[in-house]
């Protein structure tokens, strides 16, 4: 799948595609397992038979909390704010990842994949994926 | 009562005040040797096994240019927070597997200030994973103890509670770091870190030593007035359905934990239930780790932790006194010597010579809990088969 070259983002191999955002996973053909992001044999059964899927880009959010100091190196931010990780269960996989528009969250709650600013660079503005939540 | 030759007895123990140090690791290292040693009445020469266990880049096998250059065999165990069991169990089944009577086990570390740095390609992982904010320890047992807070239906309070229990405890322990009182407000009250997780409820890495003497049953009793049996010890590592640091993702469905495998191994493994132990150190990094560990090694049922911190069931005059000196909460964490620390304090009950505070009533049976990346759990159980039952 292409990667339109528009937007930049974190790491291309994360997603199967940016505009709309869809994370990749990886699907085991033996035993169903599905992780995030993908790989080259399956942690679950240990079969090399998987293959690259699209991940659901709805959830809930499973657990979260707010980070409230910068983490070290190798941590990149412009500017850092106080911002939210959870995991959000897409169903198949649970996913880590940011917590987008607040930093209060309940567990349970509504989200979807988005687009978030990572960083910038020179430039150009640098993305990763996070969830915001659905209104 | 009666001992078995192939019984191994920790007959030696000693350890280094817990906080910030100057030296070299193996300076620190030496001296918990050397303790340990005078604690028994041996000397270097007389030990024919060594395990040493650290998380840095120092070499414990070479710890052997201070204490003597005997040509025993020098095995090096590195497994993160877990070093320490693995440590001891390494050298247990090395005089057993050996045929040998007398070891000694040594952890160390002497971390950098603030919470660890890890590398994600150590861990498999993208750059993406660091540069995203994601590799932070304190973030993961944040959301770990919010999911099971949740599930479970416990108040956050019980975070409180923990972390007062641990500074209580440290107050009167001399080989602790923090030994300065919290209440429970104020741990409530204090910075937050990673919701829900405050400023008071985490460890720190920091230095420290630890080092105990094993021996034989058939020469346990000669070296010791009180040597404590080793009833068990077992390693296990992650399953699917575990929640584990530096993870991009989960699986659904059912929650396991190595913690939950390597306690129910080494309670089968000593004959013995939870219901038996009447004092255990458990893996408190943050004070969530201890509330879950408490449920996971089955000593507490899932959901009963929150009234039985209220009821004073872990303090010293409790049913289950938990963490007795302090735990990592007020020890910090010298990674190599954390899981030592917690047999130590074990033994140290068992012989009713505490440190700090002594939990009443000649205890029997003692349990220990170490837990850590990338998903390992060792567990031991101790018994002073002395005492009665």
């Amino acid at each position: 799948m292409s990667i339109p070259t528009s937007i930049e983002v974190v790491d291309a191999t994360l997603f199967t595609s940016v505009d709309p955002v869809i994370l990749a996973g990886s699907a085991c053909a033996v035993c169903g397992a599905h992780v995030f992001p993908p790989i080259e044999s399956c942690p679950t059964c240990s079969s090399l038979d998987v293959e690259t899927v699209a991940l659901p880009t709805e959830g809930t959010v499973w657990s979260w909390t707010t980070q409230h100091f910068a983490p070290k190196p190798p941590f990149r931010t412009d500017e850092f704010t106080p911002f939210s990780i959870g995991y959000v269960d897409l169903g198949l996989v649970i996913v880590q990842g940011w917590l987008v528009g607040k930093t209060q969250w309940a567990i349970g709650e509504r989200v979807n994949l988005v687009l978030a600013k990572a960083w910038t660079n020179e430039s150009d503005t640098v993305f990763t994926f996070g969830f915001e939540a659905v209104t | 009562m009666s001992v078995k030759t192939d019984d191994i007895f920790i007959v030696g123990a000693a350890r280094t005040e817990f906080g910030r140090f100057d030296g070299e690791d193996n300076e620190l290292a030496e001296r918990a040797v050397r303790g340990a040693l005078a604690d028994c009445g041996l000397t270097w020469s007389d030990i024919e096994l060594a395990v040493g266990g650290t998380n840095g880049e120092t070499k414990p096998d070479n710890l052997v240019s201070r204490l003597g250059l005997t040509g025993l065999p020098f095995v090096t165990v590195k497994n993160g927070c877990a070093t320490g069991g693995v440590a001891l169990m390494t050298a247990r089944n090395g005089l057993i597997a050996e045929n040998l009577d007398i070891a000694c086990v040594v952890g160390y570390d002497n971390h950098a200030r603030g919470a660890f740095n890890a590398s994600p390609a150590r861990y498999g992982l993208g750059d993406w994973y660091g540069a995203t904010g994601m590799m932070v320890t304190t973030s993961y047992f944040a959301l770990k103890i919010a999911r099971y807070l949740h599930e479970h239906g416990i108040d956050q309070r019980t975070l409180g509670y923990a972390s007062a229990k641990a500074f209580d405890y440290a107050q009167e322990h001399p080989y602790a770091w923090r030994r300065k009182p919290v209440s429970v407000d104020e741990a409530m009250d204090a910075d937050m870190i990673n919701d829900p997780l405050t400023r008071y409820m985490f460890c720190s890495p920091d230095a420290g030593a630890v080092s105990l003497v094993l021996a034989r049953g058939s020469r346990a009793f000669d070296l010791c007035e009180t040597p404590i049996r080793l009833a068990s010890v077992a390693l296990r590592g992650r399953r699917p359905g575990s929640f584990e640091v530096f993870s991009p993702w989960l699986s659904p469905g059912n929650r396991t934990s190595p913690s939950i495998d390597a306690a129910k191994a080494a309670f089968e493994l000593a004959g013995i239930t939870p219901a038996d132990v009447q004092v255990a150190q458990l893996q408190d990094t943050d004070s969530g780790a201890e509330v879950i560990h408490l449920g996971e090694t089955g000593l507490v049922a899932h959901g009963d932790q929150e009234a039985a911190y209220r009821n004073g069931e872990f303090d010293i005059d409790g049913r289950l006194p938990v963490n007795t000196d302090g735990g990592l909460l007020a020890n910090g964490e010298p990674v190599g010597a954390s899981g030592l620390r917690q047999v130590h304090e074990i033994v140290r009950q068992l012989q009713g010579r505490a440190d700090g505070k002594q939990v009443p009533g000649a205890p029997r049976v003692g349990f220990t809990h170490v837990y850590g990346a990338p998903g390992i759990s060792a567990c031991s159980v101790l018994i002073n088969e002395g005492a009665q039952p």
